[in-house]
């Protein structure tokens, strides 16, 4: 697999950059096209925003059955992460979860986003992010595990 | 000028493990079990739609359906649309017919489904983009159920209900991949998937096929035994990350695809007798129960657990067993649930007959980019 479609949105995967339509408030992310995908506005005048990195659950599930790449039980949540100056919509992402027990999930829970390599696309690495629950409350783990880079396969 | 579509036939064959049989070899018996049911030459049909993802990667385009068939110098078109895909080439073949152009138009779905090397699940997580990857289907319909069972305190038992009714229609339905019976029991306690969704909240892996023929008027008094007219057909796409917080618990492109067939047709959620919806996981049939109008939001779940949606209740929901029992071959599935709507209301629908049935419903959701959107067709049929 080319690693090209990875670099096309790297800076919103590496830095919580997101796109708020100036018509409707919502906020676009990973990607950012010429329309927005709510009101239709088309072209849509989208402004730069900076995600928080910390956000609420708002639903999800615990994955059994992956493939061996991925480390199971893998939580998967939709998570609003809101803008950082307070203002305006949170974008809506969703992600894997890591250092997280399932049965400590709930729709609300806070969780915060730890960037890593999530895999390799070709030879290349690339890093985006995963949630967590807040470090002082993250359960199962005294690790520090966020930046992590090396080693083989998904973390 | 618009004129109206007719069903004239169908062609279902037995959904299952058909490792014996290859793509071509399901295409074919197929289009002879609809050949067996309707009596029309090949030289009388002008033109094909043909459903499928092509997941074995033997049927691309329309050429698979001229050789399987001996349907050549015909125009045939292959539908893609996730698992949306069966029910939209017989929305294009009622099109089709309707706007004049074609008076007898075969439809007819396959998918191979068991016979990648690589596995579904795989395929699922590994070859999306970003943060698709890693991202199942059951996952993607259990975040629904996560959340309709915290925003409406549905229980995880009404939900395996939905496993329970699908599982005892199929053991009635000559055509169900699996035709055993389960409880609630037995759902809550088979193997975690994808909590909260257990081994029997999921459709099996299945191979199969289905065709249907589409025609005119005058056709369908010639060769059908019961006139059924195609009443309205809609078709939808929505997304999980538009901050459309309904799509946190429901399915938006269902109520839309349905509020345009319902509209097309002149009948309303409470006039349908008989539905077959898509139910790739119980949540999904739960929800798609509100999405479709035949009960309020948040109420799929006594919907189920009180029998509403029995044979003998509101509305029969899946008689045939559904995806859950009777299997889920993508591309033949919504063909596959045309037919068995018009088994319904022709009368010949056997051990799962519902009485009574003047106006059937049939519904596909489906999942695509990057598992963010959704797709969704409706065709509702009248028995005139």
């Amino acid at each position: 697999m080319s690693g090209i479609r990875y670099s096309r949105d790297r800076r919103q995967h590496d830095r919580l950059v997101a796109f708020e339509c100036q018509d409707c408030g919502w906020v676009s992310y990973p990607e950012q096209r010429r329309t927005c995908k709510r009101c239709g506005a088309a072209p849509a005048e989208f402004e730069e925003v900076q995600l928080a990195e910390r956000g609420e659950v708002q639903t999800y599930v615990v994955q059994s059955r992956l493939p061996e790449e991925f480390e199971t039980p893998q939580p998967v949540a939709v998570v609003d992460l809101p803008q950082v100056d307070g203002e305006g919509e949170p974008a809506r992402v969703y992600g894997l979860l890591t250092e997280t027990d399932g049965d400590d999930l709930e729709v609300g829970r806070e969780v915060v986003a730890r960037y890593r390599e999530l895999f390799t696309a070709g030879d290349r690495p690339v890093h985006s992010f995963k949630f967590a629950p807040p470090r002082a409350e993250s359960i199962g783990t005294d690790g520090d595990g966020a930046g992590d880079r090396g080693g083989e396969g998904e973390r | 000028m618009t004129r109206d579509a007719y069903v004239l036939g169908r062609g279902m064959i037995d959904f299952g493990e058909r490792y014996e049989d290859s793509f071509d070899d399901l295409l074919e018996e197929a289009y002879l079990a609809l050949l067996d049911d309707v009596n029309v030459g090949s030289d009388e049909i002008d033109a094909a739609w043909y459903g499928t993802l092509d997941v074995a990667d033997e049927g691309m385009s329309g050429a698979a359906v001229a050789h399987a068939t001996g349907l050549f110098e015909t125009p045939i078109t292959q539908v893609v649309n996730a698992c949306a895909t069966g029910s939209d080439a017989v929305r294009n073949a009622v099109l089709a017919v309707e706007s004049g152009q074609v008076d007898c138009a075969l439809v007819i779905g396959a998918e191979k489904m068991r016979d990648t090397a690589e596995g579904l699940i795989s395929l699922a997580a590994e070859k999306r983009v970003w943060r698709g990857r890693g991202v199942t289907m059951p996952a993607f319909f259990g975040m629904r159920a996560t959340r309709h069972m915290e925003e409406y305190g549905t229980t995880r038992e009404q939900i395996a209900e939905v496993s329970v009714k699908n599982h005892r229609h199929g053991s009635m339905y000559p055509h169900a991949h699996y035709k055993f019976e389960c409880s609630v029991d037995d759902v809550l306690s088979s193997t975690t998937i994808s909590e909260p969704l257990n081994l029997y909240d999921c459709c099996p892996v299945t191979d199969g096929a289905a065709a249907v023929l589409i025609g005119t008027e005058d056709l369908a008094r010639e060769h059908a035994p019961e006139l059924v007219r195609v009443a309205g057909t809609g078709l939808s796409s929505d997304s999980f990350v538009r901050g459309n917080d309904a799509s946190l618990t429901h399915f938006p492109a269902t109520r839309d695809a349905s509020s345009r067939a319902y509209e097309a047709s002149g009948y309303g959620p409470e006039d349908v007798d008989v539905a077959e919806v898509h139910d790739c996981f119980s949540i999904t049939e739960l929800v798609t129960y509100e999405d479709l109008g035949f009960c309020e939001v948040g109420d799929g779940g006594r919907f189920v657990a009180e029998g509403r949606a029995d044979l003998d209740g509101e509305v029969a929901v899946n008689p045939s067993g559904g995806l859950l029992a009777k299997g889920h071959p993508i591309g033949a599935t919504g063909v596959a649930q045309v037919a068995e709507i018009y088994e319904q209301l022709i009368g010949q629908a056997g051990d799962v007959q519902v009485d009574g049935v003047e106006v059937g419903l049939q519904h596909n959701i489906g999942v695509g980019r990057n598992a963010t959107g959704s797709v969704s067709c409706v065709n509702v049929l009248e028995r005139v």
